[in-house]
């Protein structure tokens, strides 16, 4: 054997280049479009039908298009073979509002305003309860929003607990951001500042009566405040438009998570009976189409319901779309659930978390970030499946763009309602499809 | 070595209380018998290391032991705490025993702290400071806290398999079960980890290891255990187990492995 200083040293040798690959643009489409002449055609033939697609679509839509006019006949007159988007401008209020009265409509705005800015601070990474934001949006910001938009006298016409509820979500809100300030100058929060004071009449879970204390102050607050704002109240059946088909939709989607989550541990229960249910459940709701549980929603809901109880029709509507939504969603995340291996449960297990902790801190955090494009492709078909409450009558925007071809000034104006809709839910659900994208990556790179 | 050796040895005679009490054990997957008759008594602060070939039940017998399987036959008493299904005996084993995998079994979702500090916040109802303080410690002492921030999936196998320990030691065990914790490292990985529960043995656990890391055995264990196709073998000190083995097929096992 040698001794060490017999050893011959090793040196890594220096890491080389690659040979200069450079792709120039020219070279790019030569290699990959025309690299044979079966590939030159059809490259050709492509780009021939995305031309006169194209050509035909942008004359119509814009060059050819009439944008003034006060009615159909107009238009026709002007170009014949043109779009009419007068019609559509001249009933777009309607379009995204539904019937809802003119000088009410800031409170949708307010209320879509609120609803975003409610989750904003979250982007602060470093503010406390982060989950309870979310979760509060979840559980309190329709009450909050349902008073906006409903109006009338506060709990005159919904009763006190409404009422109640809504000052704790104005009050939980108005929480947030002061906090979120605060953090923002670096200063402790309220709840950290109130905690001394609170540990002198608390001694376990100081932290959680802390900040239920500065909760309530608030809600307080929020509570006389609000009770001194009188809103026009506005009936749910003149709310329409996009309008209520946001309200539709994004109810669907928040709820489908929870509901999906629900039903997918279900269905994986060891108790016979959750498992049955959970499992009729779901195969019931996903082998009915959409429609039919609407209609059995509206027609079939008041009867199994004590007589006393009267629900509108969208709250009807809502139900149906969040069953309807919450199946799909459920084999889903039991998809995603399946993906866990089993090792997960048990390093859980063997540190005592129970079913409860271990679903919520460790197998469905892992489960949802696996299925987050199925969700998103949930998220998307949902949100269009929306524009089936139309026909069981509800305003929503199909129906509202429907409409407009029944309006004597813009008889049979179908299609040019019908393209604008169809550009709206494409943004709509692309702008989806990025961020979940974005969501994808950013998960990733924390990996 | 046998300076080590000495001093475990008095460590393991001032408390000879038995940890584990296993008797009679027998479990079956359907009708494949996979424990038979398995007795054996656990020393508090003894230090066991159980080996064998590939399907003799080893991962089996300690699983049985924290309650991960079932089985049909005989009785387990930790600390005289005779085990049953009941939530009282879960809760009392998972407080007792901690313990590390072969594949490690990280939550991947969690920063390496996270994973350390979420039995405290969670279970212990630690406030965060001191569960973060104390999940340092001992990230400190398997010389990982600089990597606290990190995930799982950014570390080597070997700085994983000491995350997993210290995560099981952040909730305070009594004794320890490792099912080969180095079988699925990288050779250079393997001394790293060792070297962690070396220096665990040395305080004063009670550890029960499924490994073929001879070298490790001969250095720290009190006491080997040989099984083959589910029943125990052999058990003796290891210089009697692994230099003198009583029985074929034991010697066969050691002429393959070392
Ligand atoms: N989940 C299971 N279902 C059926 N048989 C199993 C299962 N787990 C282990 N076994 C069988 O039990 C025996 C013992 O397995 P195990 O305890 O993992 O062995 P070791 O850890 O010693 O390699 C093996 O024959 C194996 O095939
Ligand atoms: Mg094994």
């Amino acid at each position: 054997m040698n001794s060490d200083a017999q050893l011959k040293r090793f040196v890594p040798s220096p890491a080389r280049k690659p040979k200069d690959s450079e792709m120039t643009v020219l070279r790019w489409i030569r290699s990959r479009c025309f690299n044979s002449v079966g590939n030159s055609i059809l490259t050709l033939l492509v780009l021939g039908l995305v031309f006169y697609v194209l050509d035909y679509a942008l004359n119509w839509a814009v060059f050819d298009a009439v944008w003034h006019a006060s009615n159909r006949r107009e238009c026709m007159d002007i170009s014949p073979g043109g779009a009419c988007w007068a019609g559509v401008i001249d009933w777009f209020n309607g379009l995204m509002y539904g019937r809802y009265p003119i000088e009410e409509q800031w409170r949708v705005n307010l209320g879509v305003v609120l609803a975003v800015a409610w989750l904003l601070p979250l982007s602060c990474r470093s503010l406390a309860h982060r989950s309870l934001m979310l979760v509060s949006w979840i559980a309190l910001y329709p009450f909050l929003g349902a008073w906006l938009f409903l109006g009338g006298g506060f709990g005159a016409e919904t009763g006190p607990f409404h009422a109640i509820l809504t000052s704790l979500a104005a009050g939980f809100m108005a929480m947030c951001y002061v906090n979120w300030l605060l953090a923002m100058l670096k200063r402790p929060s309220l709840t950290d500042i109130i905690y001394p004071l609170v540990a002198r009449f608390v001694a376990r879970q100081t932290h959680i009566f802390s900040l239920l204390l500065v909760w309530l102050v608030f809600s307080g607050v929020a509570g006389g405040l609000l009770s001194q704002v009188a809103l026009a109240p506005v009936a749910i059946e003149r709310w329409g438009g996009l309008f209520l088909t946001l309200i539709i939709a994004s109810f669907a989607i928040t709820m489908s998570i929870p509901i999906g989550v629900l039903l997918a541990l279900g269905r994986r229960s060891k108790l016979p009976v959750i498992h049955w249910l959970c499992l009729l459940i779901i195969e019931l709701v996903r082998a009915v189409p959409l429609i039919t549980v609407l209609f059995m929603a509206v027609t079939l809901l008041p009867i199994f319901l004590p007589s006393d109880m009267e629900l509108n029709k969208l709250s009807q509507v809502l139900c149906a779309v969040c069953l309807f939504a919450g199946a799909y969603m459920a084999e889903n995340i039991r998809g995603g659930l399946q993906a866990i291996p089993r090792g997960q449960y048990e390093a859980a297990q063997t540190l005592g978390l129970g079913y409860w902790m271990t679903m919520l801190l460790i197998i469905l955090p892992q489960a949802l970030r696996l299925m987050i494009p199925n969700i998103m492709t949930s998220f998307i078909s949902i949100l269009k499946d929306t524009t089936l409450v139309s026909i069981i009558g509800l305003f929503d925007i199909m129906l509202m763009a429907r409409n407009i071809a029944n309006d004597k000034n813009w008889i049979g104006l179908h299609t040019e309602p019908l393209a604008m809709i169809s550009i709206l839910f494409f943004v709509m659900c692309y702008g989806m499809s990025q961020y979940s994208i974005n969501l994808e990556k950013r998960l990733k790179v924390d990996r | 070595m046998s300076q080590f050796n000495e001093a475990r040895a008095t460590v393991s005679e001032a408390a000879s209380r038995p940890a584990i009490r296993i008797d009679g054990l027998n479990k079956w997957y359907g009708a494949h018998h996979v424990l038979r008759d398995v007795s054996l008594t656990i020393a508090e602060k003894e230090i066991m290391v159980v080996c064998g070939p590939s399907g003799s039940g080893k991962s089996t017998l300690i699983r049985c032991l924290n309650h991960l399987e079932e089985y049909q036959e005989g009785a387990i008493a930790v600390f005289g705490h005779e085990l049953q299904r009941d939530q009282k005996t879960e809760k009392f084993i998972h407080q007792t025993m901690g313990m590390v995998f072969q594949n490690f079994n990280l939550f991947p979702h969690l920063t390496v702290l996270e994973n350390c500090t979420l039995g405290l916040t969670w279970l212990r109802k630690k406030p965060e400071a001191e569960a973060r303080e104390i999940a340092m410690t001992l990230l400190e002492r398997v010389g990982i806290a600089q990597l606290a921030n990190r995930f799982p999936g950014q570390l080597s196998g070997g700085q994983q398999q000491r995350v997993a320990i210290s995560r099981s030691l952040a909730m305070d065990p009594k004794i320890m079960l490792f099912d080969e914790p180095t079988s699925a490292l990288d050779p250079e990985m393997v001394k790293e980890v060792l070297d962690v529960m070396v220096n665990l043995a040395q305080t004063g656990m009670t550890m029960v290891c499924v490994t073929h890391e001879m070298q490790f055995a001969r250095q720290v264990a009190d006491r080997v255990v040989f099984m083959e196709d589910g029943e125990i073998v052999e058990v003796g000190p290891p210089e009697q187990v692994l230099l003198n083995p009583q029985w074929d097929r034991t010697k066969a096992f050691l002429d393959h492995i070392l």
